[in-house]
């Protein structure tokens, strides 16, 4: 009916033959991928205070980093049913992004939270 | 919605009453490993992992034939608006001439 003809108001992108979808409705994918952004700054940030609380310096507050990443990451293919092409173009979108942004708010967090908790 | 909303604050006061038991000296994190903080500790980051899963909506579908991508709606341009008007009614000139 109308999803063949005209689509003034669902942009769709065509991609290019590695993708297994050749056009999509990109406003969806803007909202999924908020979503993958939304649930990693907070957990980010929840693993940033939890690493100050439990008073891990150097290296190993890293590593949990990286445990709560994969956590998020394993989290958030749960809630996509493990159909990733139905709500995502590719691997990476719902496994790599938001990573390096993430990083950030957990070092602030941790350094914050192991102040208040271990030194002040 | 509201219900999520509710599990991050309670798994976030959570992480306050761990944090709370470690300043007051309840809990020595930094002598043992794995037995008292963690219990506290992990109850509310299980609470936070199911809030930040929750809150934010569901993931739509991208395919443009699926079950609810199929009825696309126009936005509001002028060029498309339909009016009921009585211009039915006039009577339809078919034989129109170029005026010379």
């Amino acid at each position: 009916m109308a999803g063949q003809g005209d689509s003034s108001s669902s942009e769709k992108k065509s991609k290019e033959v590695m993708n297994d979808v050749s056009t999509f409705r990109a406003e969806n994918l803007q909202n999924n991928m908020k979503v993958v952004y939304y649930s990693r700054t907070f957990l980010s940030i929840i693993g940033g205070a939890i690493a100050g609380i439990l008073g891990l310096t150097g290296f190993m507050g890293f590593i949990l980093y990286f445990i709560v990443m994969a956590i998020t990451s394993i989290g958030l293919i749960a809630k996509a049913k493990f159909s990733l092409h139905s709500y995502f173009d590719c691997w990476n979108r719902i496994i790599l992004d938001g990573f390096l942004g993430g990083l950030m708010s957990f070092v602030l967090f941790w350094t914050l939270a192991y102040d208040v908790v271990h030194i002040f | 919605m509201g219900l999520g909303f509710m599990v991050g604050v309670l798994g976030v006061l959570f992480l306050f009453h761990a944090a709370y038991s470690t300043i007051q000296g309840l809990l020595k994190i930094m002598e043992e490993e794995f037995s008292g903080p963690p219990m506290n500790l992990l109850l509310g980051f299980v609470f936070c992992i199911s809030a930040a899963l929750t809150v934010p909506g569901y993931f739509l579908s991208i395919h443009p034939d699926s079950e609810e991508n199929r009825i696309v709606s126009l936005s509001a341009n002028l060029d498309f608006m339909i009016f009921n008007h009585r211009a039915k009614a006039l009577p339809l000139e078919t034989d129109m001439k170029l005026k010379h």
